[in-house]
């Protein structure tokens, strides 16, 4: 699926975050938002998931309008893997993620068949079979997170958004999910903070520094020593591993 | 799936005993009370009166037939459907306004009930109403304060769980501070005791008249819940989550409020203030059966009626020639086995820590 946000501007306040963004992706493109804290990534992400509303722009899912879609019918073609927050509710695991058929649901239509099958395979996409019937609560962050994507995955979207979703997890964590991911056969469009992760992952980058687009390209051919010294004000060294993976390393 | 299965087929078994048990709780609770009946005479009028059993047709009136047809079996039925609605509206409300510790009444229907109840004893308005005066005025100070809240918690931007409970909370104080300032200045001690045995609950108003109006209110409004337990299960996750999952909560939020609030309100209206039941039977059942609201709606509105059927039947037979009011009782059994919930450190809930 073709997602693109033309022109946004988002103000809270008299304080404007987004200042004229516009971002696309192609069908299947793995495409990956950095930038320094609060430069308007999540902002932004938040503005294509529906949460904000920006005050002038527009976004379009495969050509369609986002303001002139029903939620229901967004939530169809993307869904949303966010930071990970502390849940405790008392729902299981398999609970948690039949509620991605939700969108797919009529008001009075009831769980079926097709549901529960759809809903195992999600979790046996990110290897949590064994987990469905404990407690949502009862997991660590790590395996609530790769619940939640299995939720996501439950909703059989064309189009994946991973609003930092991988904060606060260690790094076999962060890896796991986004390989999971990755082997997903779906547009993602992901904010990201570490940029080897960005860098092993992405087909291509944006990246915003105080609400606007400052560079955009393929991993190798954006993250040069230079441009992160303009936006991240780091010194950084570019290495080539043995299966030519780049690295970045800061100085 | 199997495991699913056991567990779904497990659940048909809970329902199954819940209703039986309700069934037995109905017909065992007739025969207590204070007027010396034996079990025998009481299924003959029973028997008598739903399948018009010739053999009974001594029970057709006479004391015994009033007091087990005409009081207690009305009764009962009232404390069911009320224990029922009471549940179901805990459930609700904790779902709509995110915090465990929400309950019928958290949204200032109580006071507003408060309000209108002594309006019509103090001031006499709603006279019109006739013989249940207060008891519809308390329905329309219920109903009144869930539209102010609605009204308050909407002002600059859309509501939400907590900018629901802070205004839940305004209206609360302001309606109990009009309603204690009605009742300081009246000089009516006969009115002010009214109001204060009002406001312990109780289910002697029940007849023949206004049990099957409760009854039904009770009933529907349960199944149009039960119909809705995706968007309940939604409301734990909060809004932005079910917005990405296709829902927009915030006019089911409303209308889940303004259909609760009618609900208390025929309660109160029927039975005055009985507090505790909408907080614990909600807590103790997602406790056993998790948190999902297609099971949990049922098993609360199932144990709530068994529970009130209970408490009233004890209400009834503690104090020698007379009652207990229901709210005291229910209240001395529900702060315990709060506490004891509270301190079970294995139980969560939606939002913050647990």
């Amino acid at each position: 699926m073709r997602a693109e946000a033309e022109n946004i501007h988002l103000s809270y306040g008299a304080k404007e975050i987004l200042k004229g963004v516009s971002i696309n992706s192609q069908n299947r493109e793995f495409v990956g938002l950095i930038g320094p804290n609060g430069s308007g990534k999540s902002t932004l992400l938040k503005c294509i998931y529906r949460i904000l509303k920006p005050n002038a722009g527009q976004i379009f899912l495969d050509g369609t309008e986002l303001s002139s879609m029903s939620v229901k019918a967004s939530a169809k073609k993307v869904a949303v893997v966010a930071q990970h927050n502390y849940y405790n509710f008392e729902f299981s695991v398999r609970e948690v993620v039949l509620m991605g058929r939700a969108p797919h649901k009529r008001a009075l239509e009831r769980d079926n068949a097709n549901d529960h099958a759809i809903v195992e395979k999600a979790l046996q996409t990110v290897g949590m079979s064994e987990f469905a019937d404990r407690s949502f609560s009862t997991l660590s962050g790590g395996e609530q997170q790769r619940v939640i994507l299995a939720r996501a995955l439950a909703q059989q979207t064309p189009c994946l958004i991973l609003d930092e979703p991988t904060n606060h997890l260690d790094i076999t964590h962060q890896l796991e999910l986004m390989h999971i991911v990755k082997e997903l056969d779906v547009t993602v469009i992901s904010a990201i903070h570490d940029l080897n992760i960005a860098a092993m992952f992405c087909d291509r980058i944006y990246a915003i520094q105080d609400g606007k687009i400052v560079g955009q390209g393929s991993p190798e051919k954006l993250l040069t020593p230079e441009f992160i010294r303009n936006v991240y004000h780091v010194e950084a060294e570019i290495v080539r591993d043995a299966k030519g993976q780049m690295h970045i390393l800061f100085l | 799936m199997e495991r699913k299965a056991i567990r779904t087929s497990a659940f048909g078994i809970v329902i199954i005993a819940l209703i039986a048990g309700l069934v037995f709780s109905i017909l065992a609770s007739i025969t207590f009370g204070n007027a010396d009946i034996s079990v025998q005479e009481v299924y003959q009028v029973i028997l008598y009166e739903i399948f018009h059993v010739e053999r009974f047709s001594a029970y057709a009136d006479g004391a015994v037939h009033d007091v087990v047809w005409l009081i207690r079996f009305p009764r009962v039925l009232m404390a069911a459907a009320i224990g029922m609605g009471l549940s179901v509206c805990g459930v609700v409300m904790q779902a709509v306004v995110k915090n465990s510790l929400a309950d019928p009444y958290v949204l200032g229907v109580s006071s507003g009930a408060y309000l209108g109840a002594a309006a019509a004893i103090i001031l006499g308005i709603g006279s019109v109403f006739g013989d249940n005066a207060m008891g519809i005025m308390a329905f329309l100070g219920a109903v009144a304060a869930s539209f102010a809240v609605l009204f308050v918690s909407g002002i600059g931007g859309r509501s939400n769980a907590g900018k629901l409970i802070l205004a839940g909370m305004a209206i609360s104080s302001l309606c109990s501070a009009f309603a204690n300032f009605l009742i300081y200045i009246s000089q009516d001690r006969d009115a002010t005791t009214q109001i204060s045995y009002w406001s312990m609950g109780s289910l002697a108003s029940a007849d023949w008249d206004n049990v099957p109006v409760i009854l039904l209110v009770m009933i529907v409004a349960f199944l149009i819940f039960w119909t809705q337990y995706r968007k309940l299960n939604l409301m734990l996750l909060g809004d932005d989550t079910a917005i990405t999952l296709g829902t927009d909560l915030h006019k089911a939020r409303i209308a889940y409020m303004l259909l609760s609030a009618f609900m208390v309100g025929f309660a109160v209206c029927a039975a005055g203030m009985i507090g505790f039941v909408g907080l614990i039977i909600p807590h103790a059942m997602r406790m056993c059966f998790g948190t999902d609201h297609k099971r949990l709606l049922p098993v609360s509105a199932l144990a709530g009626a068994i529970f009130l059927i209970w408490a009233d039947v004890a209400c009834r037979v503690i104090l020698d020639h007379a009652e207990l009011p229901i709210g005291i009782l229910v209240s001395l059994i529900g702060a315990p086995c709060f506490i004891y919930l509270m301190i079970r450190k294995s139980y969560g809930f939606g939002g913050g820590k647990g």
